[in-house]
C-alpha cells in the first residue's frame, strides 16, 4: 500500500484480504482444537468428499549443481510410496478406527497440541478455492513418558463452506520435517 | 563343543543355550534386552547372515546406488557396469568418514568429503589427492578400499553377507523357497518395487518384529488388529459381521530359522487389508491361476489368503499384501524399520496403484494395522527394564508337538496357523548362531 494507491478501493481490497487471512487462521486454530480434543467426527465434517490427504516420503539427497537437480526428487510422488495417501473413504475408515474401543495405539489416547502458524495465502485462482500454506508444530505425549515432536508445512486447498467453521479442506499435503520418522507410529493427524 | 566356553564376560555357551527351549516351548526374556547378548548378536548373527538390502529394481542402471545397513554397519549397494551388484561398507579407509551421505542416487564415483579420497562405483580406491606429495613411499590403494560384502540375489531381492564361510544364499534359505515364491515368483516377469523406502524408529528389540512376521498370525486373528479391520469395513458392515479367518497353516524351515504362516481359503484378512478387488488378483483372477501353474499347486498360487513370513534374521514380508521390510537393529532396545513394497511387473497399472494405496493405508508408519503393532512392541520393551520382568520365562508353547512333515498340501514341517512352531525354530536357530562360532557345525546337512 503506497501513498499513491491510498484510495477507498484499495483500502477495501486490503481489508478483504486481511479478513480472509483472519478467517483462515481462526479456522485453523479451531481445527487444531478439534484434533487436540479428539473430536474426530467434527473434524471429519471439515473434510471435503473429494479429499486428498497426502504426506509424501522425504529423502536425503546431496545437491550437485552440475547434475540434474531433480534426478532424485526430495519428496516422493503419487506413484511412489508415501506416509499417507488417503481419499475420503480411507479417512472415514481411520475415524471409525479411532472411535472404536480397539484402537490400541490411540487407546489410551495421545495428548497432542497442534500449533499452527506462518499462515500464508498462496493463491485464490478461482473464487471457489483458496491455496494456503501453514507451518505446524505438533507435540505428542502418550502413556507414561512417550514424547514425540513433529514439525512441517501443510499445503491446503480450502473452499468456503456452509458449516460452523466456514471452510472445508479439499486437499492437504503434509511436508514433514523428517526423513526417517522419529516415532513408533503416526496415529495422529496433522 | 565346550559348553562352558565363555563368549564374553557375561555369557557362556551353556548360559545362552538355557535361554531358548524348543522342546518345552519356553523363552527367557533376557534375549530381548541384554546388551551383552546384543553385542554377541552383532558378531555372530548379523555379521554372518544373509541380510536383505533391497530389490534389483531399486538400482536398475549402472551407477545407481542405495545406502542402507547390514546390522548397524552402513553400506552402499551399487549397480555395476556388467550389471552385477556390489555392496561395500559406507566408510572411507582413511579416517572412517561416511562416503555417501544421501539415500539414493546415481554416481560416477564416491568421493569422500573429508580429504577427497575417490572410489569407483565398485568401491575401489582409485585416487588420493596430493598422492605424490603426501605418500612419497606410495600408497597401495588396493589395500585401502572399503570392505566388500558377498552379494547374492533371489527373485529380485538383494542380500549381502560379511562372512566368506557362510553357505550360499540358496542353501541358507533351506526348504523355505516355495513360501518365498508365492510373493516373488508368481510369473515369469517377476516383481518390481514401488519407489521410495519408508523408514521409522520403533523402540523395541528386533526379534519381536522378526518373530511376529515369522510365526504370529494369532495376534491378527485375535486382538491387535480389530480396529485395523474396522477401518476397512464398508460403512454398512460392523465388526461382528466381519468373517475373520481361522483355517490355515504354519511352516518352520528345517534349517535357518525362517518361518511363515497363512490362512487358507478364507479371504477375510486380505479383504480387510488390500480390499476385495486386489484380493481377487491373488486368488481368483487368471493371473492367480497362472501363478498356481508356475508354483506347482493351487494351494500355493490361489488358496493362501494372507501370509506372513520372515527370512532369518530380519527380513519380513506379507505375500498378498506385498509389504517387505528389514528390521535394522539399533541396540537391544530399538529398531529402524525400512519398508518398501513390490508389485507384479506384469499386473495392470490400476492394480499396482490400488496395491500401493492399500499398503500405505494399512501397513506403514501410519498404517491402520501397523500403528497397533508399534504399540505392542514398545510396551513390551519398557516392561523388560524391570528386574523381575527382564528375566521372566515366557510361553511359546502353541502347537507344541503338532507339526508334521505329512501335510499333503504344503511342503516341509507344517502345523496349524495358530502355532509357535516357527517361532521356536527362529529362536532355536538364533541360539545356534549365538553359540556355534564355526560353520562346520552350524551349516545345514
Amino acid at each position: 500500500m503506497t501513498l499513491a494507491s491510498f484510495s477507498a478501493e484499495s483500502l477495501l481490497k486490503d481489508l478483504a484480504s486481511i479478513q480472509t487471512q483472519h478467517e483462515i487462521e481462526q479456522f485453523y486454530y479451531r481445527e487444531a482444537w478439534l484434533l487436540d480434543n479428539h473430536e474426530y467426527e467434527k473434524w471429519l465434517a471439515l473434510l471435503d468428499e473429494k479429499l486428498h490427504y497426502f504426506m509424501p516420503l522425504r529423502r536425503n539427497r546431496v545437491k550437485n549443481s552440475r547434475r540434474d537437480k531433480d534426478a532424485v526428487p526430495e519428496f516422493s510422488n503419487d506413484k511412489e510410496f508415501a506416509h499417507f495417501d488417503d481419499d475420503i473413504t480411507a479417512m472415514k475408515g481411520r475415524i471409525r478406527k479411532l472411535l472404536s474401543d480397539y484402537s490400541w495405539s490411540e487407546n489410551p489416547a495421545s495428548r497432542t497440541r497442534h500449533t499452527v502458524s506462518n499462515v500464508i495465502i498462496l493463491g485464490n485462482e478461482d473464487t471457489s478455492t483458496i491455496e494456503v500454506s501453514s507451518a505446524f508444530l505438533v507435540y505428542r505425549n502418550r502413556l507414561e513418558r512417550q514424547v514425540d515432536l513433529f514439525a512441517g508445512e501443510r499445503r491446503d486447498v480450502l473452499c468456503r463452506a456452509d458449516n460452523d467453521l466456514g471452510f472445508k479442506i479439499m486437499s492437504r499435503t503434509i511436508l514433514l520435517d523428517q526423513s526417517t520418522i522419529l516415532s513408533n507410529n503416526i496415529s495422529i493427524f496433522f | 563343543m565346550n559348553n562352558d566356553e565363555s563368549i564374553n564376560e557375561h555369557w557362556s555357551t551353556r548360559k545362552i543355550k538355557g535361554l531358548v527351549n524348543d522342546q518345552d516351548g519356553v523363552l527367557d526374556a533376557r534375549i530381548y534386552s541384554d546388551q551383552a547378548l546384543y553385542d554377541i548378536e552383532l558378531k555372530r548373527v548379523f555379521a554372518r547372515s544373509w541380510l536383505m538390502l533391497g530389490h534389483e529394481t531399486h538400482i536398475p542402471n549402472k551407477g545407481d546406488y542405495l545406502t542402507t545397513y547390514m546390522g548397524e554397519d552402513p553400506v552402499i549397494v551399487v549397480r555395476q557396469e556388467d550389471n552385477s551388484i556390489k555392496v561395500f561398507l559406507n566408510q572411507c579407509r582413511h579416517r572412517g568418514m561416511r562416503l555417501a551421505r544421501d539415500d539414493e542416487g546415481n554416481a560416477k564415483a564416491f568421493v569422500c568429503t573429508y580429504h577427497g579420497w575417490a572410489h569407483d562405483i565398485a568401491g575401489n580406491l582409485v585416487d588420493v589427492p596430493f598422492e605424490e606429495q603426501a605418500h612419497c613411499d606410495h600408497l597401495d590403494k588396493s589395500k585401502w578400499s572399503p570392505l566388500q560384502a558377498r552379494v547374492e540375489t533371489y527373485k529380485g531381492l538383494v542380500f549381502a553377507n560379511w562372512d566368506s564361510e557362510a553357505p550360499d544364499l540358496i542353501t541358507y534359505l533351506s526348504d523355505s523357497l516355495p513360501y518365498i515364491n508365492t510373493m516373488f515368483d508368481r510369473s515369469e516377469a517377476g516383481t518390481e518395487v514401488i519407489g521410495g523406502i519408508q523408514k521409522w524408529v520403533i523402540p523395541c528389540n528386533w526379534k519381536f518384529a522378526a518373530e511376529q512376521f515369522c510365526s504370529d498370525m494369532y495376534h491378527a486373528g485375535t486382538m491387535s488388529h480389530l480396529s485395523g479391520v474396522i477401518a476397512g469395513l464398508p460403512e454398512e458392515m460392523n465388526l461382528e459381521d466381519a468373517v475373520i479367518p481361522t483355517k490355515g497353516n504354519q511352516f518352520r524351515a528345517k534349517w535357518g530359522g525362517h518361518g511363515t504362516g497363512f490362512f487358507v481359503d478364507e479371504p477375510g484378512i486380505m479383504h480387510a487389508v488390500v480390499g476385495p478387488k486386489a484380493t481377487e488378483y491373488f486368488t481368483t483372477d487368471p493371473a492367480a491361476k497362472k501363478a498356481s501353474e508356475r508354483l506347482g499347486s493351487d494351494m500355493l498360487g490361489e488358496r493362501m489368503m494372507g501370509q506372513h513370513m520372515t527370512i532369518f534374521p530380519n527380513c519380513s514380508f506379507l505375500p498378498g499384501i506385498n509389504t517387505i521390510r528389514t528390521w535394522h537393529p539399533r541396540g537391544p532396545n530399538e529398531i529402524e524399520v525400512w519398508l518398501f513394497i513390490v508389485v507384479p511387473k506384469d499386473a495392470p497399472d490400476a492394480f499396482k496403484a490400488e496395491l500401493r494405496k492399500q499398503n500405505i493405508r494399512t501397513f506403514s508408519a501410519g498404517g491402520v494395522f501397523e500403528q497397533d503393532d508399534g504399540e505392542n512392541w514398545i510396551e513390551i520393551q519398557k516392561v523388560l527394564r524391570g528386574h523381575m520382568a527382564g528375566k521372566m520365562t515366557l510361553n511359546a508353547q502353541m502347537g507344541l508337538g503338532q507339526s508334521t512333515q505329512e501335510n499333503s498340501n504344503y511342503p516341509g514341517r507344517v502345523g496349524d496357523v495358530y502355532s509357535e512352531d516357527a517361532a521356536r525354530g527362529f529362536y532355536t536357530h538364533w541360539m545356534r548362531m549365538m553359540t556355534e562360532p564355526s560353520w562346520d557345525t552350524l551349516k545345514p546337512e
